[in-house]
């Protein structure tokens, strides 16, 4: 770098030149406009559709604003299985994935050829979307809760073994350590010394994935299996949108409450 | 002791009271492999331009719908952050936030259905207004979690609210927002392949189908399709990410799933 003489006579280094990376970000806009533009007249974007039934939208959005609360007993029942689906999916997918998990950790597996075969498997789980998952379970089991509350749990499962598996392979692994070198077996070690580390990420993780669950078995019944889905899709063939309107409200309802609960229960395990 | 009591008593109220039938389950490894070996052995590889081309829909609606919802709910998110506006505007932009992401996205596409149609372009809409919520969130809560310093460093050299949230807030904000509207068109990529089970195009529509007239050997190819193309988007997805945060290129690691908990 050349110096130049500062004006009190000492040395002062001259600025580097302000790099030019403008015309970086101007590029990456185009490049996402011209992508954006693309898509758009592939999926048949028009303005004039919008403009000439926006009242059909409003006005349906007014009836949603009016929910038939007479409704509310007919509801009962299919917003129970919803939560039922939820919970029992929850509970099975939680003790299946706990010892899924341990065969996918790096740290408790230590046969690598294992662990990498456990992972790849659960990562073509998880790439499955979840009404894709009772889809094909409705066809397979017939419909009803059951098929939805199978799809949520293999749903599950890809997720809970992907997050429980990643807190195990950040724990300490002083303990497990210190265990294998006892004579403890591997099974013994990972107990004793793995498992009480990773136990407050499982639990909110567990609870993490029964918010999912929520969200999502009110709309599998969309696809045939069970939960206020399928009443979602009853009410809005005949287009009940005072009903439909107390089901999305309950469907809120659950929701808030349920994440209330969670966070509360999960910062205090975490804290 | 009584939380693990009051858990076990939700769960066997949930087991005893639901009407599932149990007795399905004992026939259902056998009907599994059954099913399984239908739709891959061997899939139908015919339909693979027809499974690929019904994907780039699918794709297209998911980015037309994240773009959309990025450019709402990004001036939103301003009105939502602490410091940057007042607490009445801010309580009702969160407010908004918090039903949309309520609303499960094909409840959204039900509703628009009767302005649009059962077309993709409804799918791309509800995926716009789907996002809304989550980007809108994750946006403020990056925006609220830079460091002081830059933002008194404007303040006491006199800069107004505007230069504050310009120079002061969002350089830090910005390689996290932008990597969060990459994680939410994966997210959107997923929700494309499930608005169109429902009716609105792309490759789920052709999978609902062919689940529906029972051609599995169709809906192997197709399964292979989404899982191929979600694994591919994710990753690549994943290292533009990595590249925004980190300021540097790595080698592809498995995405992380869960950067925030509201996805």
């Amino acid at each position: 770098m050349t110096a130049t003489v500062g004006r009190a006579g000492t040395d002062v280094p001259a600025r580097p030149r302000k790099p030019r990376t403008a015309w970086k970000g101007w590029l990456i806009a185009a490049i996402v406009l011209t992508i954006t533009y693309v898509t758009g007249a592939a999926i048949g974007v028009n303005l004039s559709d919008l403009i000439d039934n926006w009242r059909h939208g409003a006005s349906n959005f007014v009836k949603l604003l009016q929910p038939d609360y007479t409704f509310f007993p007919q509801t009962l029942r299919s917003l129970a299985e919803t939560v039922e689906m939820a919970v029992i999916a929850t509970f099975i997918s939680s003790v299946v994935s706990l010892p899924l998990s341990f065969l996918a950790s790096r740290v408790t597996n230590p046969r690598t050829g294992f662990m990498l075969t456990v992972r790849a498997i659960m990562n073509m789980v998880r790439a499955v979307p979840d009404l894709l998952y009772a889809a094909i379970l409705v066809a397979v089991v017939g419909t009803g809760a059951l098929s939805g509350m199978m799809a949520l749990f293999f749903f599950d499962l890809g997720i809970l073994v992907k997050l429980v598996s990643e807190a195990l392979d950040a724990v300490d692994r002083g303990p497990q350590e210190a265990a294998l070198a006892t004579g403890a077996s591997w099974a013994k070690a990972d107990r004793a010394g793995v498992l009480p580390e990773a136990l407050p990420a499982y639990a909110s993780h567990v609870l993490y994935t029964l918010e999912l669950n929520i969200r999502v078995s009110t709309v599998l019944g969309l696809v045939g299996a069970g939960g206020l889905g399928l009443l979602i899709d009853k009410v809005r063939t005949f287009y009940h949108y005072h009903a439909l309107s107390l089901i999305i409200l309950e469907i809120l309802v659950i929701i808030l409450v349920l994440e209330t609960v969670s966070s509360w229960v999960r910062r205090r395990l975490i804290a | 002791m009584l939380s693990v009591a009051l858990t076990a008593i939700v769960v066997i109220v949930c087991f005893v009271d639901t009407d599932m039938r149990w007795s399905q389950l004992v026939r259902f490894p056998g009907r599994m492999v059954h099913y399984l070996g239908l739709m891959f052995g061997p899939p139908d590889l015919s339909t693979l331009g027809h499974a690929l081309s019904a994907t780039l829909l699918s794709v297209d609606m998911a980015w037309f719908g994240t773009v959309l919802g990025i450019l709402v709910s990004w001036p939103l998110s301003f009105l939502a952050t602490r410091g940057v506006a007042p607490l009445p505007v801010r309580m009702a932009v969160r407010g908004i936030f918090a039903v949309l992401r309520a609303v499960p996205e094909v409840v959204i596409a039900i509703l628009i259905l009767s302005v649009t149609g059962l077309t993709s372009y409804t799918g791309a809409l509800a995926i716009a207004v789907g996002s809304m919520g989550t980007l809108g969130k994750w946006g403020y809560e990056s925006m609220e979690a830079v460091a002081r310093g830059p933002i008194e460093a404007v303040r006491s050299a006199g800069g107004n609210l505007r230069q504050i949230v310009r120079w002061g807030i969002w350089p830090q904000a910005q390689p996290e927002v932008l990597a969060f509207w990459l994680y939410r068109f994966e997210i959107s990529v997923r929700a494309s392949v499930v608005l169109g089970l429902i009716g609105a195009g792309g490759i789920g529509k052709v999978l609902s189908d062919n689940v529906q007239f029972r051609i599995w050997d169709a809906v192997g190819t197709l399964v292979i399709v989404v899982i191929v193309v979600t694994v591919i988007i994710d990753l690549a997805s994943g290292m533009l990410r990595r590249r925004l945060i980190t300021g540097r290129w790595s080698a592809p690691r498995l995405p992380r799933l869960r950067s925030r908990s509201a996805a």
